[in-house]
């Protein structure tokens, strides 16, 4: 698919419907049910964003800010639409996963780093900067199940943000652990700001969204009802 | 797929099956050794048990229960982990875009890497019955061809379908006891009478068993219907499998 040079993603009429399944999905209740309860998460959407913007997505919860960046990651499919997306795709969505209790925390840098599209070797150039990062240096051979919640955490953003994204997208508990690697998380993505790469940035945390956002969205009931270019408020 | 993203799939493919590996022998004294314990164990139990039972002796009857029993615990091992593998991984799932296939592929593959070890373990003392031939070499390697082939599509198909109908998780544990005794394991397929042979080729598990027992014991090989039935069975189920999973794995998330 050719892609405009001008837009990061663009889409197209993109909906997203979800079957509504009150328990356990089973062949009994699909065969004597008949036909399913839907939901409409997304209804409809079209947008562009311009490559090196960022874009902050607000909205109550259950507006479908996640099914948004989970289009977007192609996470799932949408159900009508279309969608291009150029570039690497990394989203901080969940970063616990992909991480196996039993191995040390040098295997799981390298499997996770798979899972979000880095090859091998790109993993070994970035591996220093990674542990670094993350600030488990003398932790590196131990199992992971020897470290602290925050620790798995840290680990799972660093290697995300080393992925080297093109488009890098943030859901809610993007930043994570103690107030210092809090800060660090906001620098960096202040840095890639500046650096221009382009961010999606779902967040109830209106501060950050004001000050890192140049484009804000809104969305309610799976529509876009506003989509406002403030500028940015910082001094910077 | 370009090249990088081959390079990617095969490299995510390979990390995978490693995990399945490194964590699952991690902490047991025996380790690797399980792999060949946990048969001759079987083994032994069946094979003393099972000859009462027998009108005529099998010769090496402990070789070719071991054979079938390697074969059919790589096969329902696989089998009943992968099927509620994307289940179990939905945390994978929902954290980023990869192909989806590696997840059930990867149990697999890491259970196959198992069989070779203890296949080449068992060839050792084989070697010593005379049984084998330079055309053995080639009957194992295609039973092994059409193993994989089955086992991988079956898994793609139970994995994809689990997703959806969670009762295709215990209808596989239910379905693969039955299919045990349905398969020639604990006795040779010449003990079937021959009124319902027929029976037999409709379990693509037969031919390939067959295919290994003539490759390591000289035993009798499949006959052509068997091998156009087994192997058109094959094809089918791997296809579907691959086809199914292509088709569901898009709203995995959506499920699980």
């Amino acid at each position: 698919m050719k892609i405009d040079k001008d837009y990061a993603i663009e889409l197209y009429g993109i909906s997203k419907k979800y079957t509504i399944h009150h328990e356990k999905p089973t062949l009994v209740e699909k065969f004597f049910k008949g036909r399913d309860e839907k939901f409409l998460a997304l209804n409809n959407i079209n947008l562009k964003i311009n490559r090196g913007e960022s874009v902050g997505i607000i909205g109550d919860n259950g507006s479908g800010k996640t099914t948004l960046l989970k289009i977007i990651a192609g996470i799932t499919a949408p159900s009508s639409g279309i969608i291009k997306a150029g570039g690497r795709v990394v989203s901080i969505i969940d970063l616990n996963a992909g991480f196996h209790d039993d191995l040390s925390g040098f295997q799981n840098i390298y499997l996770n780093g798979m899972f979000l599209g880095m090859t091998k070797k790109e993993i070994d150039r970035k591996l220093r900067d990674i542990i670094i990062f993350a600030g488990i240096r003398q932790f590196i051979d131990a199992p992971l199940f020897t470290y602290s919640q925050g620790m798995k955490l840290r680990l799972g953003f660093s290697v995300a943000i080393h992925s080297n994204p093109d488009i890098l997208l943030l859901d809610e508990n993007f930043s994570v652990g103690d107030e210092k690697f809090k800060k660090k998380c906001r620098d960096i993505i202040k840095k890639f700001r500046k650096q221009k790469m382009t961010l999606l940035i779902a967040s109830h945390w209106k501060q950050f969204i004001d000050q890192n956002c140049e484009r804000i969205i809104t969305l309610k009931n799976g529509k876009i009802i506003k989509d406002i270019h403030p500028g940015l408020k910082t001094k910077s | 797929m370009t090249r990088i993203e081959t390079q990617q799939f095969f490299e995510l493919l390979w990390g995978m099956t490693e995990r399945e590996l490194r964590a699952r022998y991690k902490y047991t004294v025996f380790g690797f050794l399980w792999i060949v314990l946990n048969p001759a164990f079987q083994m032994l139990i069946i094979g003393f048990i099972f000859r009462f039972f027998m009108k005529e002796p099998v010769q090496n009857y402990y070789y070719f229960l071991f054979i079938g029993l390697l074969i059919w615990n790589f096969f329902s091992l696989s089998l009943s982990k992968a099927t509620p593998s994307i289940v179990f991984e939905r945390t994978l799932i929902k954290k980023a875009k990869f192909s989806r296939s590696i997840i059930p592929l990867a149990i697999v593959f890491s259970n196959f890497v198992h069989l070779m070890v203890a296949m080449v373990l068992l060839t050792v003392p084989v070697l010593f019955l005379n049984t084998m031939t330079i055309t053995s070499i080639f009957y194992i390697l295609i039973a092994f061809v059409l193993l994989l082939v089955f086992t991988s599509g079956i898994s793609l198909l139970c994995a994809a379908l689990d997703v959806r109908f969670r009762d295709v998780n215990f209808f596989v544990q239910a379905f693969i006891i039955f299919w045990f005794y349905a398969t020639p394991i604990i006795y040779p397929l010449s003990i079937v009478p021959y009124q319902y042979y027929w029976l037999w080729r409709f379990n693509p598990m037969t031919e390939m068993l067959q295919f290994l027992q003539h490759g390591f014991l000289g035993m009798p090989l499949p006959g052509t219907a068997m091998i156009i039935i087994n192997t058109m069975l094959i094809i089918t189920v791997a296809a579907a499998g691959i086809w199914v999973f292509g088709k569901e794995s898009k709203n995995f998330d959506d499920w699980v």
